[in-house]
């Protein structure tokens, strides 16, 4: 049994819509539908292994600044950016806090912190 | 919360006497209020909004001291009277509370033989009616050039009118209205009439506040004066209600037109205008349309008559220059026959009950008008004792943008804050919406309509982060308390993160 | 520093006023100043909390208070002294600065050159003459991004979004994250106006509606917001009879595009081009006033803020020459002129002796084009869309094959069969 996947390229204004056949062990036999080589490399990436940074922010306390933003340190599963939002609403940074600094470590067991990216003044 | 303001019952449903009580907070409401606050008389006034002018008045186009057209205007018409008798008063009474006033003149575009005559016969009955005021001119095309170069050239001529002029007819509700409460007039915001019942001398008034007993009522609550009528059998008269629509263009081409223009469609009653404000922008409308009352929005079809008017009127407007647009209520009487006849009466019905409404020019009529319904409730019982220790003159909120170097200076070194600048448009600094806030401004509105932050080219956007934010510092409320508008318009509904956290509070 | 031995003063403390800064800095002027009316340098940056900043400027992948973060020490560490909480009222045009600020309070000083880094707003609902009722609860995209990212508020819970703009789709990705539900993205244009990434990163990855030739059609809401009703549009952008649907939502966003901030400009008497909104510049982003350059989203909206970056550097270094003593003659050289398909290019002339970079947009999207420049270069395209700048580089070389005498070059977008 073989299924058809799409991925959208992101690579340029052209978005093509790259069409993936995918197999029954997963194995991608054909990729159709890009205009050029890195649309080529880029759907299988996007399609078995779907990352992204998750950038948000958290609660301060005894700062003027009621929010720090904050992101995670590299890519995480794209299926875990939602997962991640209620860890980071527990969250509240002290001041001070430099651009940087872990305020999660290994955010739902990713082995990726979240750092912050910005700055916190005490 | 400011004085005077829910203050008055100190719990809900407890009961407060009054001598006068005044329904609405427009422009009818507060000129009477302060023209009342003359004399040794106990007045409430109460306002459903949360501040004053919201309804008609802040759907005005701001000229006042017209009257000048007499195809409009006629002797026969008491309403006209008003009008008329408000010209000399204008300019005073603005200069004493120190509300913007500029006398700019208006201008009747001629554009064909048929409407020459029209004119010709308006010049002769103003010449007639008006013969101490300045009279009408004829102004050339040419001239008509020079003076207004951006102008349609489809004209043969215009009537010229010296005596038409700008203010601020939001500014003025709340300058009359802080006059009257610095004379002694307590006010309520934010308390609608809910029914009212007639004892033998007195009236029983139920508020959404509490209750409140009175002897005499004026009644000028605007879109609403019918309804209010209407709970004492007190509705002799019948009005329509008819929507404005106002189109606001940037202060970037605030010059392209100098004097109120006014062009006149085919049918009588209808006008479309353009004018300058006195803030600097340009207004235009629409003729006025019959409407479901309390349907405040502008529709599509508003806009694209709107923006084919103002490109009738003054070619060279793109519909980039557009910033805003908005509508609103005036109470039309006679709608059907195409003129209109204000309601400034006792009740033939009920003892001590004043009607007042005034339609349009509402704004124009109010000084003489209001003198008016002081006369009737005098005739109606009322002991008219003038005090002594009346105040006449107000002061407006310190004007920034406006101020000279030196003043800018002086504004600065008196209170830092002056040196914040909060909306960047039109350059409103924190010192004045403080001001604002501290003289009653408790919405985003409020304080819009008093210093201008938030009424630029950016309509808010950069600034309303930051008004609410001084807003809940002055009125020390949580920010999300915070409403554009009063009631349950807040401007936030959730403090970040509180959706995550599950414990999610519907918002009222 | 005293405020009369200023040599140029950058007015706008974002990526265009930083960068402009810095460079004005390097290329040896003494006294740079930056007038930030915030407390700190950074501006719209601080609320752009996601990534996609400075993968061409630094090649890293970087969010907006991270990209603030790094300009912020070249900043400091390059001697610019950043005057906070002050605010430009009026610039003459002889270059006299009048300015307030809560601090140093009334200030009027004549640096000996200006360059503009006001950046860009938002075009507001009024501007769009959307019809419907006043209520609470319609915001532009970028107001809301400052409450949820800084101000710590969310606007509301059930989100309609109109116009896919950049800023647009990334606020229906934060306010997803945040827990609230966003209705429908909805876009008058057949094709989405923002950039590629955005729309998979933003919206597909979180299934958000989008409503391709949709527009909001009415606002329901007496105090806050209720409703809206949503309608197909036709070829001329008109609602179709019939189309019309009513979304439940308490919240409007609006995200319909930018406009370059000008104001301070008109007080100078710099000349402004209708199409960008923003000043004439020529090579060395000179304005028509000697003296008063400009950088960044202040000349056009740009796509990315790499881009600001560049073209601000340029100015930077253009104000520092003319500080120290360099006439650059006055908005003069040839005129860089759109043509089929281009909506406008940047700068607006060059000297014709140095090495440019224009930036163009084009006004419809279109496949394998080529762009020309005259006939002395060009450069091929797969795709172009209004939503992404295009950039080409001329050699000093290449220029001179215009020759002596030529005024003007036309740039197009000419369609090419391709292979």
């Amino acid at each position: 049994m073989t299924r058809i996947e799409t991925v959208i390229c992101i690579g340029c204004p052209m978005g093509c819509e790259i069409k993936l056949t995918v197999g029954a062990k997963g194995e991608i036999t054909k990729i159709s539908g890009n205009r050029c080589k890195e649309g080529k490399s880029y759907a299988p990436q996007e399609y078995k292994n779907p990352v992204r940074i998750l950038t948000a922010t958290v609660k301060t306390a005894n700062s003027s600044r009621p929010l720090l933003p904050v992101r995670s340190a590299r890519p995480i599963l794209k299926r875990l950016l939602l997962p991640s939002m209620p860890v980071l609403a527990g969250i509240t940074v002290t001041a001070p806090v430099r651009v940087g600094d872990v305020v999660v470590p290994n955010l739902l067991d990713t082995g990726v912190d979240v750092i912050a990216t910005g700055e916190l003044l005490s | 919360m400011p004085e005077g303001d829910h203050s008055a019952f100190g719990e809900l449903n407890m009961k407060l006497d009054t001598e006068v009580l005044i329904i609405g907070g427009g422009i009818l409401g507060t000129s009477v209020a302060r023209e009342l606050s003359r004399y040794r008389v106990d007045t409430t006034l109460v306002e459903r909004e949360v501040d004053f002018g919201w309804g008609s008045t802040k759907a005005s186009a701001t000229v006042v001291c017209q009257g000048g057209d007499c195809l409009e205007f006629r002797k026969e018409y008491r309403n006209s009277r008003f009008v008329w008798d408000s010209i000399p008063l204008m300019e005073p009474l603005c200069r004493e509370l120190d509300v913007p006033f500029k006398r700019i003149g208006s201008l009747s575009l001629i554009r064909n033989n048929n409407e020459l005559v029209k004119y010709q016969k308006m010049k002769n009955l103003a010449d007639k009616y008006l013969p101490d005021l300045e009279p009408h001119q004829w102004i050339d095309r040419d001239t008509l050039r020079r003076i207004e170069p951006h102008l349609t050239r489809d004209v043969i001529g215009a009537l010229y009118d010296p005596k038409p002029a700008v203010t601020d007819p939001v500014r003025l509700s709340i300058a009359l209205a802080e006059n009257a409460r610095e004379n002694g007039t307590n006010i309520m915001l934010g308390t609608e009439v809910v029914s009212i019942s007639r004892g033998t001398d007195s009236f029983e008034v139920q508020t959404t506040e509490g209750l409140i007993r009175t002897r005499f009522i004026v009644n000028a609550a605007g879109v609403y004066v019918d309804k209010i009528a209407a709970m004492v059998d007190a509705d002799e008269f019948v009005v329509y209600p008819v929507k404005a629509w106002i189109g606001v263009l940037d202060k970037k081409v605030g010059d392209i037109i100098r004097h109120v223009v006014t062009a006149r469609p085919s049918r009588p009653g209808e006008l479309i205008f353009v004018n300058p404000t006195v803030h600097g922008n340009i207004f235009f409308g629409i003729p006025l349309q019959l409407n479901k009352r309390g349907d405040y929005s502008s529709t599509r079809r508003m806009s694209q008559a709107g923006f084919a008017t103002i490109r009738s009127l003054v070619p060279d407007v793109s519909e980039k220059d557009i910033i805003n647009s908005f509508a609103g209520y005036i109470m039309y009487r006679n709608y059907e026959l195409g003129w209109h006849e204000c309601v400034v009466a006792a009740s033939r019905k009920i003892p001590r009950f004043i009607n007042f409404c005034i339609g349009f020019p509402g704004v124009s009529a109010a000084p003489a008008a209001s003198k008016e319904v002081i006369r009737l409730l005098s005739s109606e019982g009322l002991q008219t004792v003038e005090k002594e220790s009346f105040k006449a003159s107000g002061r407006a909120i310190p004007d920034f943008s406006e101020a000279s170097d030196e003043e800018k200076k002086k504004l600065i070194q008196k209170d830092s804050r002056y040196g914040h600048v909060v909306c960047r448009c039109e350059t409103v600094t924190e010192g004045e919406i403080v001001e604002a806030i501290k003289r009653g401004a408790t919405t985003m509105d409020g304080v819009k309509y008093r210093t201008r932050a938030g009424m630029g080219r950016c309509q808010g956007g950069f600034c309303s982060p930051r008004v609410a934010r001084i807003l809940a510092r002055e009125l020390n409320v949580p920010e999300e308390q915070v409403t554009k508008k009063g009631k349950t318009s807040r401007l936030l509904l959730y403090k970040s993160k509180e959706l995550l956290e599950g414990a999610v509070n519907e918002p009222a | 520093m005293n405020l009369h031995e200023i040599d140029v003063a950058v007015i706008g403390s974002g990526p265009a006023g930083m960068a402009a800064a810095v460079r004005a800095k390097e290329t040896g002027a003494k006294n740079v100043v930056i007038l930030e009316r915030a407390e700190e340098l950074g501006g719209l940056l601080h609320q752009c909390v996601h990534n996609g900043f400075g993968l061409f400027y630094f090649h890293e992948d970087l969010t907006g208070p991270e990209y603030a973060h790094r300009f912020i020490e070249k900043t400091m560490d390059a001697g610019v002294r950043p005057m906070l909480e002050t605010m430009a009222l009026n610039i003459s045009p002889d270059r006299e600065i009048t300015a307030v600020s809560n601090k140093n309070q009334f200030l009027k000083f004549r640096p000996e050159s200006i360059v503009l880094a006001m950046g860009c707003r938002e075009r507001s609902r009024g501007a769009l003459n959307i019809p419907g009722t006043r209520p609470a609860g319609v915001f532009t995209a970028g107001t809301a991004q400052r409450f949820i990212n800084v101000e710590g508020f969310l606007p509301g819970r059930q989100v309609v979004i109109l116009g896919s703009g950049d800023i647009g789709m990334i606020m229906a990705r934060r306010l997803t994250l945040e827990g609230a539900r966003v209705e429908a993205v909805v876009e008058v244009l057949p094709y989405v106006g923002g950039l590629i990434r955005n729309e998979v990163q933003c919206l597909h990855d979180f299934d958000i509606p989008l409503f391709l030739k949709h527009t909001v059609t009415n606002i329901y809401g007496e105090r806050r917001v209720e409703g809206v009703r949503v309608a197909e549009v036709d070829s001329r952008m008109n609602p179709i009879g019939g189309t019309e649907r009513d979304i439940a939502c308490d919240t409007l966003l609006l995200s319909v595009g930018l406009i370059p901030e000008n104001e301070l400009s008109l007080t100078a008497g710099v000349e402004l081009d209708p199409v960008t909104g923003g000043p004439f510049v020529d090579g060395a982003r000179q304005t028509t006033v000697p003296g008063i350059f400009a950088g960044g989203n202040v000349v056009h909206v740009h796509d990315l803020v790499d881009n600001v970056t560049w073209e601000s550097e340029i100015a930077g270094e253009s104000a520092a020459r003319f500080a120290m003593g360099e006439r650059i003659p006055a908005w003069a050289g040839i005129k860089l002129k759109a043509g089929r398909n281009i909506r406008y290019v940047v700068p607006h002339t060059i000297s014709g002796n140095e090495d440019v970079t224009l930036y163009m947009r084009v006004r419809e999207p279109e496949q394998n084009v080529r762009i020309n420049v005259g006939d002395i270069a060009g450069k091929s395209e797969l795709i172009v869309k209004p939503s992404s700048m295009l950039k080409i580089e001329l050699t000093s070389e290449q220029l001179k094959k215009l020759g002596k005498n030529v005024t003007e070059v036309v740039i197009d977008c000419q369609k090419w069969g391709g292979k």
